[in-house]
């Protein structure tokens, strides 16, 4: 290795780097004041690009094994709409573009992209090595083109299709649950406070590094503040939302109404009164999308309409 | 997607984004680019974009630290040549051994600083959470964030120097 790799570590490089980090934060990105930084040296391309590169071959790393820095107990059901789709989306566009315009070869790098969509929209997604995911509403799915065999549910609901291969099991990571199949349909959904595995066939392994829980089909486990605990679920139900069906058995109100504003074009709120009631029954999705105000006597609330979209309201 | 909103944006902003280009290391080519990049942006925005400038002037940004990456890849597979270090690629099974160990390595960097800064760099970049969130999160404030942030942005640079 050459000397010169060593060399100092100067002010303007840690200026670069804090460079590189502001602006991959659509928050804090200042592009004016960017320019004006490239154009005042000529040297602040070189170090920026170096800082960059580098912050993204760490992260990229780190996705890539998601296991050699385990997240903190705390399991975190992520629901923040605003989490970095612009670094995705760019990074995704731009690696694109590379390979449009004939520069290297990218097969063994990472190539991540994202797929989301609106509330009310689902879409089937079919991967290279033959698995479908099927994306429910306000949702959004991370995936990566150098390995189809790996997927991150950032938020929303989603239905797995896989495609079994023993050596080279499929992966997902939702917040902090990790899991591998084992022969598979299962559904992941990420809600407020929990986070939701069902298995509809086949087999699943959940957090595979850690406590290792297998769920075969008809079981499901929640994950709520790190803890796990197992649940039953009717296989026919899992994913019911794929064929316009939403099947609940006791779940809360609020649950309820965090899946209906999935898979309705109007969000759904629920009165914190009976926010922990259970409901247990079916919803036709076609029929609540024409007409929201139907969930009224099935759900034995009433619904009121605002602005915004609608609230599940006690009777009388 | 209606072609105003976004395509709007661009064309008003056009001069800033070759400006922005030329300065990012395009020179000659920062016109080019910024057609190019248009080109295929504009084809594949099948939703709505918060932000349009943000989001072209983010991919322009991204377009160049891509084209640096695979300069720097060129150039190390140059130098292994020069170095008689040449030979054919790796097996995939020892590139993947090789990015393992340094996914290890940046783990044990970032976990030496401690959890917090190492917990706020893995939200923050590698899962994309955003700066306010995960000072709600930690219950910290937003400048702790942000310096627990350079702290392990640095440690990962000084890493670099280090292993080349």
């Amino acid at each position: 290795m050459s000397q010169d790799r060593h060399s100092a570590f100067l002010a303007v490089d840690a200026e670069a780097l804090d460079w590189a980090l502001r602006m991959a934060d659509p928050a804090q990105a200042d592009w004016d004041a960017f320019t004006d930084w490239l154009e005042a040296d000529p040297s602040h391309v070189e170090r920026y690009d170096r800082m960059a590169a580098t912050l993204l071959d760490a992260e990229e790393a780190l996705t890539e094994h998601p296991d050699v820095m385990e997240p903190p107990r705390s399991v975190e059901p992520v629901a923040d709409h605003r989490r970095g789709a612009l670094r995705w989306i760019a990074g995704a566009v731009a690696a694109a573009l590379v390979g449009a315009i004939g520069l290297q070869a990218w097969d063994d790098r990472s190539q991540p992209y994202a797929v989301e969509t609106a509330a009310g929209e689902t879409r089937v997604l079919a991967l290279p090595d033959g698995s479908i995911i099927t994306l429910a509403g306000a949702s959004r799915v991370a995936l990566d083109r150098a390995d189809p065999r790996r997927a991150v549910l950032e938020r929303g609901e989603a239905l797995f299709r896989v495609k079994h291969d023993d050596r080279h099991p499929f992966a997902v990571q939702a917040g902090g649950v990790a899991l591998v199949d084992l022969g598979t349909v299962f559904d992941v959904r990420m809600g407020q406070r929990q986070t939701r595995v069902a298995v509809a066939e086949g087999a699943v392994m959940v957090d595979p590094n850690g406590v290792g829980l297998r769920l075969d089909a008809g079981q499901a486990v929640l994950v709520e503040d790190g803890r796990l605990i197992r649940a039953a679920v009717a296989p026919g139900d899992v994913g019911g939302w794929g064929d316009g069906r939403l099947a609940f058995d006791g779940a809360p109100l609020s649950e309820v109404a965090e899946d209906l504003s999935r898979f309705l074009r109007q969000p759904v709120s629920v009165a914190p009164a009976i926010a922990a009631r259970p409901f247990r029954g079916v919803i036709d999705l076609q029929a609540v999308r024409r007409d929201p105000a139907l969930l009224g006597p099935l759900m034995e609330v009433r619904m009121r309409r605002d602005a915004v979209g609608w609230t599940l309201e006690p009777r009388g | 997607m209606s072609p105003t909103g976004i395509e709007a944006v661009f064309l008003a902003n056009r001069e800033k984004l070759v400006r922005f280009l030329a300065a990012r290391g395009a020179g000659d080519a920062a016109e080019d680019l910024v057609q190019d990049l248009w080109v295929k942006l504009s084809g594949r925005m099948d939703g709505p974009v918060a932000n349009p400038l943000a989001y072209l002037y983010r991919a322009a940004d991204m377009l160049m630290i891509d084209r640096y990456r695979s300069r720097r890849q060129a150039e190390r597979r140059e130098q292994d040549w020069a170095e008689g270090q040449g030979g054919p690629e790796p097996p995939a099974v020892e590139r993947a051994l090789v990015a393992r160990q340094t996914a290890e390595r940046i783990a044990a960097t970032l976990t030496a600083l401690g959890e917090r800064p190492a917990t706020v760099f893995r939200r923050a970049r590698v899962e994309g959470v955003s700066q306010k969130r995960i000072a709600e999160e930690l219950g910290i404030s937003i400048s702790t964030v942000e310096s627990d942030l350079r702290l392990a942005a640095h440690a990962i640079a000084a890493l670099k120097e280090q292993i080349g």
